[in-house]
């Protein structure tokens, strides 16, 4: 291992840790470890809307990351991200069908708008799948149908933007600029397992990876089972990023920001490496940007996609005027 | 029994085959050149040995089981590819390239042992890539790159290596070199080679035997010596243009060379 990659993990694992430790004091109120002792509705503040925001956050932003990683190598393409195949339209109109059905409540410690957030994602990727399939199940017919699938939800979502009273439209619109504001125990208590799943399964097909952005001829004769392990990861990758957006929303650019900036620090990593920094920038990334969103603007707070979103333009003009012409695939 | 064998291969993109009913044999420790006009089958061929694409009939066999009936793994401990030097970028440090090709001989996490090092190790060595083992990939010229391609493939440690047009984007300092080094890599590791080539002179120089395709079906096979029989005449049916055949006062090696003649055009 080459010593600049090990200083990145370690710098990204101390500033992982001191945020996760440090912004849940951080807020419109600023707390205290004293005053979370000695006072019950601090402590509640704390533990039951900080901790699970930070841990939400943290999980997200790491979730996305590593999922635009795996979608930046599967498709050999620098710009691709965790919503490249449609799958953050499939999750706004499940969300949206659902917030505009008036459909309130929850079921098993989720909301119900976050059920259909996450029924939508899953539809709109096992439709993606099966027209992709159809085709030839190249990586160009996944990407091809991912578009299709994801422009075919986003013009039924406008439908329903339409046909809505304005107070779901707000709603709606909320909703898809994504935020953790939602994030509950219960729901993080959920979406864990499925989360722990596919991260176990994106770990040990990490290898497989290095291989497919050699390309897929080589990758084939190396002795890869391209199409298998690419439909694994696209099912691992799935359920992932269904489990944050359904908690969190469609939260834009964190997967398509961390792991170029880790690209960057690290020196021609391997998908090992870079999907630990990737997902430690991103936790990082995410939680810190939420503490913003929630202190920038009180009484009020801003959904944390637009913090994002405001982060992103500005990183990609650095990296189009940046002076090193490194690329990537 | 020959290290491969096709029998009636048939294989193309569509409807209509590129490759025709192509009935061939290697034996191991064999160095051949697969020469034809463009479009005539020939990197249709390496792609069907390396499972790349399936053949629509017929079958191709290494050590006498279909090369499609292997797992994946084991197919790559006994083919290796060096596909075609299109400039392609690549990520990772030339160590860390190299050490890919061991993929076939890894457990699932990929962790590389001791045998690994030392197999990466020789292959850069071989290859002459190791004084720039630890540079980016992106940062080599690309007669460097296609070295390194090919140490990746050495590294893999398979029987039989096929190459498609290895050289063609390589100027002559780049060219010679990785001919030496494929030479050194014979002489090392007995390993049998398959190479697509435009280049004539390299064909009858570098390697041992001759693959002709014409529209998909063989139409030459055999040694250089018996191919080198046939010129001028048999580059003439190959290509359909004239070629001119030079010797070399210094010692004695053929060279031929294309040209057309002033009155007409292509035949």
């Amino acid at each position: 291992m080459k010593m600049r990659d090990v200083t990145v993990l370690i710098a990204l694992s101390v500033a992982a840790l001191a945020a996760l430790v440090i912004t849940p004091l951080m807020g419109m109120r600023m707390l205290s470890i004293g005053s979370i002792m000695a006072d019950e509705q601090t402590r509640y503040i704390f533990t039951s809307i900080r901790v699970p925001r930070t841990i939400a956050a943290f999980l997200a932003g790491g979730g996305l990351a590593l999922c635009g990683m795996v979608y930046q190598a599967l498709f050999r393409n620098p710009l691709a991200d965790p919503f490249t195949l449609g799958i953050s339209s499939g999750a706004s109109l499940g969300a949206a069908l659902c917030i505009a059905g008036g459909i309130g409540g929850s079921l098993i410690g989720l909301s119900l708008v976050s059920v259909g957030a996450f029924a939508g994602a899953l539809a709109a990727m096992a439709l993606v799948y099966v027209f992709a399939q159809l085709k030839s199940g190249s990586s160009t017919s996944l990407l091809l149908a991912g578009v299709i699938v994801g422009m075919l939800c986003s013009s039924m979502l406008m439908f329903v933007y339409y046909i809505s009273p304005l107070r779901y439209t707000f709603q709606i619109i909320r909703w898809t600029m994504g935020g953790v504001d939602g994030a509950t125990m219960d729901a993080i208590a959920v979406m864990a397992p499925l989360f722990a799943g596919s991260l176990a399964v994106v770990v040990l097909l990490l290898p497989k990876l290095d291989q497919f952005v050699t390309g897929e001829d080589i990758a084939t004769t190396r002795g890869v089972s391209v199409a298998r392990s690419r439909n694994t990861l696209l099912i691992a990758t799935s359920v992932m990023i269904a489990a944050v957006v359904a908690v969190c929303g469609p939260i834009a650019f964190v997967g398509i920001m961390a792991p170029h900036a880790c690209r960057m620090m690290l020196r021609a990593p391997k998908h090992t490496m870079l999907a630990a920094t990737s997902f430690l920038a991103g936790g990082t990334f995410l939680t810190l940007s939420d503490t913003v969103a929630r202190s920038i603007a009180p009484p009020t707070e801003i959904p944390v996609g637009i913090i994002t979103a405001l982060c992103g333009g500005p990183f990609f003009l650095w990296i189009l005027f940046r002076k090193s012409h490194q690329s990537y695939f | 029994m020959p290290l491969l064998t096709t029998s009636a291969l048939t294989a193309g993109y569509g409807a209509a085959p590129v490759l025709r009913e192509v009935s061939w044999s290697v034996a191991a420790n064999e160095r051949w050149a697969i020469i034809g006009r463009n479009g005539s089958g020939k990197s249709t061929l390496v792609k069907c040995l390396a499972s790349l694409i399936a053949p629509i009939l017929g079958e191709a066999t290494i050590e006498g089981r279909p090369v499609a009936a292997y797992a994946p793994r084991e197919r790559a401990r006994l083919i290796s590819y060096v596909p075609q030097a299109t400039g392609r970028a690549i990520p990772y440090t030339v160590r860390d390239y190299v050490m890919l090709g061991r993929y076939a001989w890894q457990g699932l996490l990929a962790l590389p042992t001791r045998d690994d090092h030392s197999a990466a190790d020789k292959a850069m060595k071989l290859t002459d890539v190791a004084a720039f083992a630890e540079r980016p990939l992106t940062t080599l010229s690309g007669g460097e790159a296609q070295r390194v391609f090919l140490a990746g493939a050495v590294a893999q440690q398979a029987k039989l290596m096929l190459l498609d047009e290895p050289t063609s984007f390589l100027d002559p300092h780049h060219d010679a070199m990785f001919y030496q080094v494929l030479e050194r890599i014979h002489a090392e590791y007995e390993v049998t080679v398959i190479a697509v080539t435009h280049d004539v002179n390299a064909a009858l120089n570098r390697y041992t035997h001759v693959l002709a395709l014409r529209e998909g079906s063989v139409f030459f096979a055999g040694n250089v010596g018996q191919f080198m029989a046939k010129t001028p005449g048999i580059l003439e049916d190959i290509y359909s243009v004239k070629f001119r055949r030079f010797t070399s006062p210094d010692d004695g090696a053929v060279m031929f060379a294309p040209w057309m003649s002033c009155a007409g055009g292509l035949p």
